[in-house]
């Protein structure tokens, strides 16, 4: 370990952020450069780390103590990366910096937003990267209260309300969590000496009973799950995303959710500390799995914000996740990690067109839009780009990962005679074409509407073509060449899912 | 150097170094109406029992530093434990001290007032320092009726004087109780001295007058800790007394009553933990768990700041209780560290209200709308204070909970799921506390005030706004070399 790149990867939006923060007055318009050039410093390091062969990222693990208490517990700071994590990373750092730039015309009190920003960012990056419980918990609850105040404070009408909601719903989510956590270290100590923390001392010493290991892995999965989230825990999300900024909605959506899905397979698909449990949880994650994809494809049917329908879809792709993770095979962790990575992506340019349509055009109500394709062509091309990939067009992102998750859908029903469910995915896949095409349509096509004033609407900015045009060459790279991305994703399911397998 | 200079201090002084302490601020209480007669001006034995404060703070350093630990005619010990109480303490007295001169409901009658806070101080540093029960009891008189009198000095305001009233009335009820039980105790067992009860009472066995007597000291200083149900007093007279000293009341008075508390009871029950003592803790745990549910759930109705204030610290209350259930050398010392913890959170956020008040702001919650706006730092102080007080990381109020919490998972070297309940209760309780926490927060960044006009604070205030400040996150962030001292106090207090 000559250069700690990892620590640096959480350092340098750390120092970004309180840079920004300290930029108010005057100086508040300069402070995107800042954020600019420290969120772009972020992702070259990220890009860099892609450049490592996956064999050697075990090398850059960084470890340090940082405090002990009473000679009983010891807190370590260990940032490591592997397979499951290094796209997370990428994607964390991607989204920041096209937000920074997407944002860039932000000048309500820019200097906070932009330190904000930078403040989700390093702890997205800790959630990613930590390797032990208590690093993991602290950067797990520090992403809370960036978002909460880019939602209060640059948020929507309803903003308080949603704000608060977002953040006690999730608190309690996490603090049932840490209770979870509380009994899988403790009970993991062979009593020679101090406790630890780190994910790989407590898997090597882990001894939980049966009925403790269920427990327990309920505990955490709940925290994750209203993370995802989870139908029905999921009522905070719909909230938070029509309230919250642009800004804040990709990095929700594009991130943050994703912390819930990483959160499963990192900690509760751990095979030395819950092997006992996974019998009784898989067909409860493959159930709220299925549950959650139908039920937010239905729900997205029935809005007529834009903004409110692109949250629902991902409950429901977030759904399609869980039920890879509950196959417990192979190609379901494969793919449940490639669609949160597709996922990231996709919607990120999902909230955007969204964003600008409530941005330009002055509403995101589907029934006040219409024939919007004539007028703006480019706008139009974008969203839909973004709705195409989001409902599995072959040749995009998003249909490799539906396809392959699917495809472990059906090997996992095949081999428990439960053929029969398969017509819930499939009712997913329908359900999805049908609101997004009814979307496009009433927004896009059609007679050109006369309920907003077209004289004000103004099209889409340059710096957000750029974003955009960004992600989407990137959903048309991955989904042309899903070995990109797979070769960084199989040496870590190839190990867990044979494992898995092995012991169910 | 410091041992050659503690050494010199014990060969001019004998036993008498380990109250040296006591004495300095004994002085201090002494010299502060004196001063104040000579000069007229509040602001010189402010000074002065500031730097006194400061001193008798770094005396204890000094000697835990050079271990210099024994026992004062027999009756006052310094030890790892009592030399970490009294830094809690004098750095609370120090901080009550520091923003009074400049606070704008501090009395006229201010040699009074410092000599009064000083003597508050000197009774708790005694009383965490004595080893027999009557040295304890009488060092919690001297803090008790010294606090009536702090309470009643905000002379013009009748909120003030019905608090005084009542913590009075209480207050002697309390008395009392504790006399009451320790007389039970001493009937029982034959002794008042700390380090043979447990001794009397292993060889006496379980014994229902011992038993009672235990209940009726809890309920005695229950009152001091504001233990529910025990706990009526203290939003009254947090809210009637001038807000430097509702601080102090709230983080000093309060922690006195935990360390006796944990004096009194791992005196009594250090062998008994081997048979698993387990009425009494169970008391302990049904206590915290009603302390902390009832203080959060009332806090969450509060318009008034200094009464929500009140209830949370009614709420840390129950937390700290914890360790009381759990007497463990672990839980021990994340109690400590909640108190230290407690002290920059609680005692900043107090500082923080007397600061508005001072600039003119109201006590009510809805007072502080636009309040971003308004004086940006102190917010920003105020919004760490509150979510440190929540427990949100990487922030000291989550650390220490972090470590309290599980230390009712890990008892003694195993895992436990005895207090399972317990822990279960003081997370979700964790959680209901952010709502009324992050609706301060809400009112003070969200909402518009009806002014946007800049307030004026003193820089005396943001200086001790700073401390707090600094605090919170250093011991979130680097908690290590506090977490050693309170481990070493733990060993002290429990004797392994």
């Amino acid at each position: 370990m000559d250069f700690p790149i990892l620590s640096i990867l959480v350092i340098v939006p750390l120092v970004g952020a309180l840079l920004t923060l300290f930029m108010g007055g005057a100086r508040a318009p300069k402070a995107k450069f800042i954020a600019a050039a420290f969120s772009a410093v972020t992702l070259v390091l990220a890009v860099y780390l892609l450049t490592i062969k996956p064999e050697d990222l075990a090398d850059l693990t960084e470890n340090y103590v940082w405090f002990k208490v009473s000679g009983v517990v010891k807190m370590n700071i260990i940032f490591q990366i592997d397979g499951l994590s290094i796209l997370m990373v990428f994607l964390t750092a991607l989204l920041v910096f096209l937000v920074v730039l997407f944002s860039w015309h932000e000048e309500n009190n820019a200097n906070y937003y932009h330190s904000l920003l930078l403040a989700m960012e390093v702890g997205l990056m800790g959630v990613y990267m930590a390797a032990d419980y208590f690093l993991f918990y602290i950067m797990w609850e520090v992403t809370l209260i960036p978002m909460f105040f880019l939602i209060s404070w640059y948020g929507g009408p309803r903003r308080h309300y949603s704000a608060i909601k977002f953040f006690i719903y999730t608190h309690v989510a996490s603090v049932i969590m840490m209770i979870g956590i509380f009994i899988v270290v403790f009970s993991a100590h062979d009593g020679s000496h101090a406790v630890s923390f780190a994910f790989a001392d407590v898997a090597a010493n882990s001894a939980l009973s049966e009925f403790m290991q269920i427990f327990v892995f309920g505990l955490l999965f709940f925290g994750f799950a209203v993370k995802m989230p989870v139908p029905p825990f999921h009522t905070w999300l719909p909230d938070a995303h029509v309230e919250a900024p642009t800004g804040g909605s990709v990095l929700l959506a594009g991130v943050m959710l994703k912390m819930g899905s990483y959160g499963i397979i990192r900690i509760c698909l751990n095979q030395d500390i819950f092997s006992l449990a996974f019998g009784f949880w898989q067909p409860v994650m493959i159930g709220l799995g299925l549950f959650a994809m139908v039920y937010g494809a239905y729900a997205c049917i029935a809005q007529n914000d834009l903004k409110k329908m692109v949250a629902y879809s991902s409950i429901s792709h977030m759904g399609m996740v869980l039920v890879g993770m509950g196959c417990m095979s192979e190609i379901g962790i494969q793919f449940a990690i490639f669609q949160m990575f597709a996922h990231g992506i996709i919607s990120g340019v999902l909230f955007m067109v969204c964003g600008i349509a409530g941005h330009n055009f002055g509403t995101r109500d589907m029934r006040l839009l219409g024939g919007m394709a004539g007028k703006f062509p480019v706008y139009a091309t974008f969203m839909m780009f973004g709705f195409m990939a989001s409902l599995g067009l072959p040749g995009l992102m998003g249909f490799i990962a539906e396809f392959g998750l699917l495809y472990g859908l059906w090997t996992y029903l095949a081999a428990h005679s439960l053929e029969w469910l398969i017509v819930f995915g499939l009712l997913d896949m329908m359900l999805t074409a049908g609101y997004y095409l009814w979307a496009m349509q009433k927004t896009l096509f059609g007679k050109l509407t006369d309920k907003i004033d077209l004289e004000h609407c103004h099209d889409i900015a340059k710096n957000e073509i750029a974003v955009l045009a960004v992600l989407c060459g990137l959903i048309a790279l991955f989904g042309i060449m899903p070995s990109v991305a797979m070769d960084f994703i199989t040496p870590y399911s190839s190990v867990l899912g044979p494992a898995l397998e092995a012991l169910l | 150097m410091f041992e050659s200079l503690a050494d010199k201090v014990l060969d001019l002084t004998g036993e008498v170094a380990y109250i040296i302490p006591q004495a300095i601020i004994i002085v201090a209480a002494l010299l502060a109406p004196l001063l104040y007669f000579l000069t007229k001006n509040g602001k010189i034995p402010a000074i002065v029992s500031f730097i006194l404060a400061v001193g008798a703070a770094c005396v204890c350093l000094g000697y835990m530093h050079t271990k210099t630990y024994g026992t004062a005619f027999g009756l006052f010990e310094f030890n790892a434990f009592s030399g970490l109480m009294m830094c809690l303490f004098l750095a609370v007295a120090g901080l009550t001290i520091f923003v009074s001169p400049v606070h704008s409901e501090t009395t006229k009658h201010q040699g009074e007032y410092y000599a009064l806070i000083m003597a508050a101080t000197a009774g708790m540093m005694f009383a965490v320092a004595s080893n027999s029960l009557i040295g304890i009891f009488v060092s919690v008189e001297l803090v008790s009726i010294t606090s009536y009198a702090t309470v009643a000095l905000k002379k013009n305001d009748p909120r003030a004087s019905e608090a005084a009233v009542k913590y009075l009335l209480i207050g002697a009820f309390s008395t009392a109780l504790t006399l009451y039980g320790m007389s039970m105790i001493y009937g029982a067992l034959g002794t008042i001295t700390l380090s043979e009860l447990g001794y009397r009472f292993s060889e006496v066995g379980v014994n229902w007058v011992v038993l009672m007597g235990s209940v009726a000291l809890i309920a005695g200083y229950g009152f001091k800790i504001a233990a529910v149900p025990f706990h009526s007093w203290a939003p009254d007279v947090y809210e009637g007394a001038s807000t430097p000293v509702s601080g102090f009341l709230a983080t000093a008075s309060k922690k006195m009553g935990f360390a006796v508390l944990f004096k009194i009871f791992f005196a009594l029950f250090i062998f008994a933990q081997a048979i698993q003592y387990q009425p009494i803790q169970y008391i302990f745990a049904i206590i915290a768990a009603i302390t902390m549910t009832v203080g959060n759930m009332v806090a969450i109705s509060q318009t008034n700041i200094k009464r929500m204030l009140a209830y949370s610290s009614i709420a840390q209350a129950g937390y700290i209780a914890i360790a009381l259930a759990v007497m463990s050398q672990y839980a021990v010392t994340g109690a400590i560290f909640h108190m230290f913890t407690h002290v920059v959170m609680k005692g900043g956020a107090f500082v923080i209200v007397a600061a508005l008040i001072t600039a003119g702001l109201g006590e009510n919650i809805s007072d502080y709308k636009g309040l971003a706006k308004r004086a940006p730092l102190v917010a920003a102080a105020m919004m760490l204070c509150l979510f440190s007080l929540a427990g949100i990381p990487p922030l000291a109020g989550f650390t220490s909970k972090f470590v309290l919490f599980s230390s009712a998972i890990y008892v003694n070297g195993e895992v436990v799921t005895e207090w399972l309940w317990l822990i279960l209760i003081a997370v979700l309780n964790s959680a209901m506390s952010l709502y009324y926490y992050a609706r301060v927060v809400k009112t003070m960044y969200i909402e518009e005030g009806e002014s946007t006009e800049k307030l004026v604070i003193s820089k005396v205030f943001m200086v001790a706004i700073a401390l707090c400040v600094i605090g919170i996150i250093v011991l979130g962030v680097y908690p290590q070399p506090l977490l050693r001292l309170c481990r070493t106090a733990a060993i002290a207090l429990l004797g392994f």
